[in-house]
Order: C-alpha cells, then structure tokens, then sequence
C-alpha cells in the first residue's frame, strides 16, 4: 500500500528557485527511507512537500492530513517557556484531546524517547541530544502513521547520535511507523533505513535498497552493513564527479 | 555593596549640597538646600500627594492604552502586511511630529471640557511608538519552524497567537514596556506643561507654579517626587520582567 507518493512534483520557491525538478517516488506503509544528498540537493523540500508545508509547483502528492504527520525538524525546535511534558503535549492541546487522553499519550512519548524523569524541567535545562528526544516525543505523541524527520541528530555528537539512531529503529520497529528520514551521512542512512533514495540537484538520482541481513546483532560491525555504506559513497561520488 | 555604594555616595552629595548652600549663603530661591527641600516636602504633603496622583494616573492610563493599542496593532501588521504597508508612514509621523506642536490641537479637540483626557491622549503619543516596534520585531523574530510546527498541528489563528506568539514576543513587549513605561511619565509631564489648567494639577503643574511664585524648595520637592514615581515605575516594570521570564528566558541565565 502507498501512503505517500510524489507524482512528477515539482516545487519552486518565491524567489524563483527550483528546488524540487519533476520527482517521483513512493514510501510504502511502514517503511523507512533515508533521503541523502549533499546540502542544497532539496531532501528538506522533499519532505516539507509531502508535509503540506509547500505546495507543488506542478505534479501531485499524495499525502495524509497534517494531523497524522509528526514532523522532526533539524533544530529541537521547543516552546523555552513550556516544560518537557507541556512541550510534548502542546500539538495534542492544539488538537483538543480530552485530558485523559494527552496524559496517557505524554507517559507513553516519555517513555519512549526515555525522559520519563524529565517531565517537568525546561527546554534549557536540558542537553542537545536530550531535547532532540522531546522533540521526537512531541511527534510520537500524535501517534502518526507517517514520521518525517528532517536531519535531526545532524548537530548531536557521534556518540549521543549513536544512541539515537539506535533508539530510533527500535521505536520504528515497535510503532510501525512510515519513517522518512533526511541525512546527509552516509553511515547513518545505511544504519537505520530499509531503502536509500540518493538526491541530486533537486532529483532523486537513484534508489539503494539496503541489505538487513545482521540487524538481530550488531549493525553497525554487518558486512551488510559495509557494503551498503560502500554503496552510498559510490552513488554519491559518483554524483559529484568522482570526489567525496 | 551594589546597594550601598550608590547610597553612600548620594548621602555624600546631600551632605555636600546642604553644607555649602548655607557656607556659600545660596538665595533659596536660587538653590534650597536639602533640609528646605524637605520641608517644603511636609508642608506642601497633601497638595503634592494630591497632585502626584494625578500624574500617576496619567502615566498609567497612557501606559495602559499605548501596551494595549501597540500590541493590537503589532498583531495586526504581523497578519496583513497590506495594512503595515498603509498605515506605517503615519504611524512614524505621529511619531516623529514633536508633541508640543501637536498638543494645542489635541487640547482644542477633546480637552476643553475633559483635560485629563487630553493629557492622557499626549502621553500616549508619546509612549506608544517602542512598544510597538518593539513587539512587531518580537513577534516577526519568532523562528519560522515553531510556526511549521503550529501549522502542523492545524492550530487555529488564536491558537498560534496564545500559544506561539505573545509568549515568544514576551521578552521583546517587556523591554518596549519599560521604555514606554519612562516615556509615559514624560509624556505626562509634557502634557501638564503644555495642556494642564487648574482642572488637572499634576506634578508637572504644580513645578511651573512653583516656579511661578518663586518657591523653589516645592519645585525641587515636586521634581523629587516625578523621579521617585519615574524609578518606581522602571523597577516595577523590571520586577515583572523577572517575574515573567525568569524561569526560562536566556536573559536570565546565571
């Protein structure tokens, strides 16, 4: 089943820039996708399209209603003068879900982004990769069918983005949940997605599918694993002219 | 200590003044010394109170109406760019046009039975300009992914106004209030000396009559009391800053 599809989309900004040319790709129910490319390649575009956040300029997407999107954005992106819990719960109060339903959904994101402890301090009391996690509990409490995250650990420490990465493919893998994942390194989009689309010049330029033979041990040591990197780095380089 | 230097040197300077006012026999219609000051202070105290509360009530009502029709206006020119367009020129004329001149009119309009309206009306013309740029550049510095993030969650107009931007524009609304809150009291003053009558005697009138009649010690008297209110009023406005933003705002930070 397709969920999510752009068909020959294209998208034009303002000011006469052209950052999507004539895109074609569908997300299968429950997949994850990593979108990579160098910045500038239109992978944030990509996914503000199939967000509603833009409109194509011609072509089609076929997308969900915003309130069924959690949307991950590249800074943490909190309200400073709410605290974890109100920051988690915010989109739901917006939504007008009855108070029940917002606590039983904040103990649930807590838990699952491991902030349980954390209810109640402020954004700036907070480390980096910390409040990345409250931003991902205030997608995952809107229990989306479709995640889009647009390189959300990219400003995290290698170590803190480990562990994310890790956390991530094991609430994907228990929420079931369509991921879309926008990154530009190469390792991280070979360890957490199924499948790769390499994105050029506003073009998905090709699509890698990702080996996950040795996921039940450690990824990251699977030949799978090496060899989907290899891959990537090939796609790439070869897309900008032999250098990476 | 950051208390008590400033104490100190302000004893200093009292002691000074009044030691050399009576070593160096100053008229004291020239220069009163602190202790005339003071006396005129108790003698003149239910005149001055009375007077000091007039022009407490026209700074505060112009601070009221100029944070009140500032931040209106702010939200509106944030949503429709068309009328900013329209009405910003005239906005920066009223501002940039000296209130003296305009006073006359303002008093010939609306003053003549109601002169407290007409120095209200003064004084807000003058406290209203920071507070509005001040919260039109609070609420356009808002990051646009917070406003992704309220579209997202299909929030309604006065969702993303109560939710979003009065808070984020916080800070900035609280800094023009403390210059709006200053220029209001000068406003005042300005207003009394250019349109106060008999009907409305506030500090402002009670200094030219002072002056007037060449009682010096009540003019320096009046003037103590419009800079005590004008200090009342910034550490007021300071204390609800701290109030407000404290818990998380980076200004705050230790």
């Amino acid at each position: 089943m397709n969920e999510l599809a752009l068909n020959a989309a294209s998208l034009r900004y303002d000011n006469g820039f052209t950052a999507l040319n004539n895109v074609t790709a569908q997300f299968d129910s429950g997949s994850f996708t990593a979108l990579v490319g160098p910045s500038g390649c239109g992978k944030s575009s990509l996914l503000r399209l199939l967000a509603g956040l833009e409109q194509p300029f011609i072509g089609s997407v076929a997308g969900l209603a915003q309130r069924h999107i959690g949307f991950v954005f590249q800074e943490p992106t909190l309200l400073a003068w709410r605290s974890v819990a109100d920051n988690i719960t915010l989109p739901l109060q917006i939504e007008g879900h009855s108070p029940n339903e917002i606590a039983t959904r904040l103990d649930e994101a807590l838990a699952l982004v491991g902030l349980a402890d954390f209810a109640d301090a402020l954004p700036r009391q907070l480390s980096g990769g910390m409040k990345m996690r409250v931003s991902l509990a205030r997608a995952l409490a809107k229990r989306p069918p479709v995640l889009l995250m647009d390189e959300p650990f990219a400003a995290l420490d290698e170590l803190t983005r480990f562990r994310l990465d890790d956390d991530l493919r094991a609430i994907w893998q228990q929420q079931k949940c369509t991921i879309i994942f926008v990154t530009h390194s190469v390792t991280e989009a070979a360890y957490l997605a199924e499948r790769a689309l390499i994105m050029q010049s506003g073009e998905i330029r090709q699509e890698i599918a990702i080996d996950q033979s040795g996921r039940d041990g450690g990824f990251r040591s699977a030949p799978a694993f090496t060899a989907a990197c290899a891959a990537l780095s090939a796609a790439l380089g070869h897309d900008i002219g032999g250098e990476i | 200590m950051r208390y008590l230097v400033p104490l100190l040197l302000g004893l200093a300077l009292l002691a000074f003044w009044e030691i050399w006012v009576s070593a160096a026999n100053v008229p004291v219609f020239i220069l009163p010394a602190p202790s005339a000051i003071g006396t005129a202070l108790v003698d003149n105290f239910a005149a001055l109170m009375a007077a000091l509360w007039i022009t407490v009530k026209v700074t505060l009502l112009a601070f009221f109406w100029a944070v009140v029709s500032a931040v209106g206006l702010a939200i509106i020119f944030t949503r429709a760019r068309l009328i900013e367009m329209a009405l910003y020129p005239y906005v920066i004329t009223l501002q940039v046009t000296p209130v003296v001149a305009i006073a006359p009119l303002i008093l010939i309009w609306v003053g003549f039975d109601n002169a407290s309206r007409a120095l209200v009306i003064i004084a807000w013309i003058v406290a209203f300009f920071p507070m509005l740029t001040n919260t039109v550049q609070g609420l356009r510095s808002i990051d646009p992914q917070l406003h992704d993030l309220m579209t997202l969650s299909g929030a309604s107009w006065r969702q993303r106004l109560v939710y979003l931007e009065l808070p984020a524009a916080l800070p900035a609304m609280l800094t023009g209030a403390k210059i709006s809150g200053g220029l209001a009291l000068i406003g005042a003053v300005v207003a009394e000396f250019v349109a106060g009558s008999g009907a409305s005697t506030g500090l402002a009138w009670r200094i030219i009559e002072a002056g007037n009649r060449l009682e010096i010690a009540t003019m320096f008297a009046s003037l103590a009391l419009l800079s005590a209110l004008g200090i009342f009023l910034f550490y007021l406005l300071s204390f609800c800053e701290w109030l407000l933003l404290h818990r998380w705002h980076e200004s705050f930070r230790r």
